[in-house]
């Protein structure tokens, strides 16, 4: 797992119900009981770590947001466009 | 029922807006007739580096005309656009009334303007003066501008109104719940006659942001109902109506617009965000049973509409379990397909609609409908507005927090 890919699925965790559950590449949003509004607050902790901005839509069924692997695929395709990283952000 | 137990019935004697599609009742109802949308790009702040840059601003909005004739309140000049919007929109309600202020009876009189958010464009220009600009003090009337019962008391001021003076706030719901509660004021003899509504102007950056960070907005526009709509549209503006008890408004030869006739509330008590069929069920159901009134006899409903995803399923279901079959042969609309989302402000546009769809015979139409929505499946009237008796109308107002607000309006008693 990589920088990207682990700060994800620790900002997934913070938001988790269960954050003892399994999280893989492959597991589902819905099957870690993400809502929502839980959704829209994950999306802003990727956005204020990565300094990245995603322009989610709650009223739409995106892709992107299907399984924890295609968030990590969006945000590093964002992160290469824009020169940000976790580490940049942070500091 | 309502009429018959010892309280009074109340009528509408005036109706007053200020909108994105219209500044004045007439402009606004010809505007929603025609299916005019005032969705367009922000004008008033720089939206650069937003996603999100559209929504319902009211345009051309000029006060002087109205404030020059202040006879009493010295301070609405200098007040938030929110208040503002209720002086403009009082006045054009009271003229229409045939009140003048200062009014006769003022203890008998009230004025319930609530606001959803209160003076939020206040607030961000005095923190970009505190904390980017590092003045040393905020206007002198921050304080007076961003109190959300500005509104009330300024109209209260300007007429002379000395009775209940406050406002609402329950999101969404705010201007329902304010005319409920007036509705209710008036029957029960707490006082005669009252000004009813909210106003909202939060239009700015700041709203912008936080909107955004909600993923609820659409980038592209107001389209309730139809499979493609992704969002709603944030709105400013104001709706408020003169109650009266029949009788006073009779023995004064008012004109009488038409009737209040029920008003329910109730609360999902579940979940900030997404909607339960059972409250806004139970609130319909509860102003039909106020209104002492079958399914049958409602011909419009002003649907919340709002165009989110969940809204509009949400909506259709709890219609459809109110209605049963009655539910295909109601006329359905939201207009907030033209207006936009005006917050605490919608339920006071949306009953002035509803009075005007019973006026003239008129329901007006859901705009932006491209493709039928499987889970949406009433008739949303769309597109195009169209001629059919309206007797009994109904306004719903469901808000974030879950909190249902619903009314039913009826034409002037015979």
């Amino acid at each position: 797992m990589d920088d990207v890919a682990s700060k994800i699925v620790e900002i997934l965790q913070k938001h988790m119900k269960d954050p003892d559950k399994e999280v893989a590449m492959g597991t589902k949003l819905e099957d870690l009981e993400i809502e929502s509004l839980d959704l829209a607050m994950i999306v802003f902790d990727i956005e204020d770590s990565f300094g990245i901005e995603i322009p989610y839509n709650a009223n739409e069924e995106v892709e992107d947001f299907k399984t924890v692997g295609s968030v990590v695929d969006r945000v590093r395709s964002l992160v290469e466009g824009s020169d940000a990283s976790p580490s940049g952000a942070a500091a | 029922m309502t009429q018959s137990n010892g309280t009074r019935r109340v009528v509408v004697t005036g109706t007053g807006a200020v909108t994105p599609i219209g500044i004045g009742v007439d402009d606004y109802w010809t505007s929603l007739k025609a299916g005019v949308s005032g969705v367009a790009p922000i004008q008033r702040f720089d939206t650069e580096d937003l996603y999100i840059t559209i929504a319902g601003e009211v345009k051309g909005f000029d006060p002087r005309a109205c404030l020059r004739r202040l006879k009493r309140d010295k301070v609405l000049p200098h007040a938030d656009r929110f208040s503002q919007f209720a002086g403009v929109a009082a006045c054009e309600a009271m003229d229409q009334a045939g009140i003048e202020a200062p009014i006769e009876d003022g203890m008998r009189a009230a004025s319930i303007i609530g606001s959803g958010a209160g003076g939020l464009v206040t607030f961000e220009a005095a923190y970009r003066d505190l904390f980017i600009r590092k003045k040393k003090a905020t206007h002198p009337f921050t304080l007076l501008r961003v109190i959300g019962s500005s509104a009330a008391a300024h109209v209260g001021i300007e007429y002379g109104i000395k009775g209940p003076t406050f406002g609402t706030v329950s999101a969404c719901a705010t201007a329902a719940h304010a005319i409920g509660l007036m509705f209710d004021f008036v029957r029960r003899g707490v006082v005669d006659i009252g000004i009813a509504g909210a106003s909202e102007s939060v239009l700015n950056y700041g709203t912008m942001r936080a909107w955004q960070a909600m993923r609820v907005l659409s980038p592209d526009g107001c389209f309730p109902f139809s499979k493609n709509r992704n969002g709603t549209v944030l709105a400013e503006g104001c709706g408020l109506l003169v109650l009266e008890n029949l009788e006073r408004a009779r023995a004064r030869g008012a004109n009488i617009l038409g009737e209040v006739v029920g008003f329910g509330m109730t609360s999902d008590a579940k979940d900030m965000v997404n909607p339960d069929i059972e409250g806004p069920r139970e609130a319909m159901r509860q102003a039909l049973r106020d209104a002492d009134l079958s399914t049958t006899d409602i011909d419009y409903l002003n649907a919340h509409g709002t165009a989110t995803a969940v809204n509009d399923v949400n909506e259709t279901r709890a219609i459809k379990d109110v209605f049963g079959d009655h539910a295909k042969n109601l006329s359905v609309s939201s207009t907030k397909s033209m207006h936009g989302h005006m917050l605490g402000a919608g339920g006071g546009i949306e009953a002035v609609a509803c009075l005007k769809a019973i006026e003239e015979g008129f329901v007006p139409p859901t705009i932006g409908y491209t493709e039928p929505d499987p889970e949406c499946d009433l008739d949303y009237t769309p597109n195009e507005g169209r001629k059919r008796d309206v007797t009994y109308a109904m306004s719903n107002s469901f808000a974030f927090g879950g909190l249902n607000a619903v009314l039913v309006f009826g034409p002037p008693p015979a």
